[in-house]
């Protein structure tokens, strides 16, 4: 049986899918999971998931973010003098890298 | 009853320091002698998966073992003198560890860690209040990394006990090595009653065999296994009785002729380049936080 992992490198933060074990049961699997992926790097945490119960969609069949223009759920479309407020700033700047790499994909 | 803390190595008497030095023998030997044989397993386990756990726990205790030759170290001991260049008669393990795994039998491999990480954790207990401070102080780390030791072992345990195959397996593995772990609490000499006297350790090795016997016998007996009597000389005034010692103790040099084989293969590279140093590639624990 194949067992998603997902490694959470600090305390509070995501966990992220980085491989998978095969295991008899989740037991085994979490025992396995931390050597195989938990030695090497700095980790927090980890989560199994039996793999058959991870649900997917993907592209083929969707388009993420739909296909007409809605420029307007990005703050950068609007004309706002953000200096003043870090987190309104700090947003823009996530959300320009966002645009980036949408157009990479 | 508050033992005396021994001073460094230096300003220690020879008793002492006899009495160290025995304690340590055979904690560095067993260690680094269990992980030489599960090293056995690299590439050949049962998945990739069991392959790196025993691989592991194999890298971890090649690492006790290094913590503690380090403390033989302060007695002049060299890496060389100890590990490359030291007789086999003059090894203390015990002969559970060094005996060689059947092919493709795991049933073995995940009954030795048990049996094995379960003496361990009993006698690394009885370190940690021991009087003499560079073994206190390291002992903590190394209890650390045995829990995932035998939480491995007894799910692996739990797991082959659930077939008949696997019983069949687990039992005869048991069978076979159960003896030759009962070394693990085997006397050296007289020198044993230093190391209790000097509060080196904070439990004879009576008591330790008694509370082991008290651990893996209701254990394996509850996965449906059966153990045989068992058979323990009869100086040990004990209520386990009548279990069978093998002839090789290990803690007084003798051993089965496996750990010949196995000793000249680890020293083989060392001897055919005709080296007389080892390389260091690592620094030295004291100096590591």
């Amino acid at each position: 049986m194949r067992w998603e992992v997902f490694r959470q490198e600090e305390e509070g933060g995501y966990h992220t899918h980085c491989g998978d074990v095969h295991a008899p049961d989740a037991e085994m699997a979490k025992l396995f999971a931390q050597i195989q992926h938990g030695r090497r790097k700095p980790t927090h945490g980890i989560w199994v998931a039996p793999a058959d119960e991870v649900y997917s969609v993907d592209a083929d069949e969707t388009v993420f973010g739909g296909s007409t223009d809605k420029s307007y759920r990005w703050a950068t479309a609007y004309n706002v003098d953000a200096s003043h407020a870090q987190e309104v700033a700090d947003s823009e700047a996530e959300q320009r890298e966002a645009e980036g790499r949408r157009g990479e994909s | 009853m508050a033992t005396a803390t021994l001073g460094n190595p230096p300003d220690l008497s020879d008793r002492e320091r006899a009495a160290i030095e025995a304690l340590l023998f055979r904690l560095a030997d067993d260690e680094f002698v269990a992980a030489e044989r599960y090293t056995d397993w690299q590439v050949r386990s049962p998945t990739l998966e069991s392959d790196l756990a025993l691989s592991n726990i194999a890298q971890d205790e090649l690492g006790h073992a290094r913590l503690w030759y380090d403390l033989l170290e302060d007695f002049e001991h060299t890496e060389s003198a100890l590990i490359y260049e030291r007789a086999a008669g003059e090894w203390r393990h015990n002969t559970m560890s060094e005996l060689p795994f059947g092919e493709g039998d795991w049933a073995d491999a995940v009954v030795r860690t048990y049996l094995y990480d379960t003496a361990e954790a009993i006698r690394l207990e009885a370190l940690v209040e021991s009087a003499y401070p560079r073994i206190r102080d390291r002992v903590e780390k190394v209890i650390r990394e045995e829990d995932y030791h035998r939480q491995h072992a007894e799910s692996w345990l739990s797991r082959l006990a659930s077939d008949e195959e696997g019983q069949q397996r687990l039992q005869s593995a048991v069978d076979r090595l159960l003896p030759y772990g009962l070394t693990i609490f085997a006397p050296m000499g007289d020198v044993e009653a230093d190391i209790d006297d000097l509060g080196l350790r904070t439990e004879t090795l009576e008591s330790m065999r008694e509370t082991w016997l008290d651990t893996v016998v209701p254990h394996l007996e509850g996965l449906g296994l059966h153990v045989e009597d068992a058979q323990l000389p009869e100086q040990y005034d004990v209520h386990h009785e009548a279990m069978e010692l093998p002839d090789e103790l290990g803690r007084d040099g003798t051993h089965t002729d496996s750990w010949d084989e196995l000793l000249e293969e680890f020293t083989f590279a060392y001897r055919d380049l005709g080296r007389t140093t080892t390389t260091e590639i690592m620094a030295d624990p004291d100096d590591v936080e």
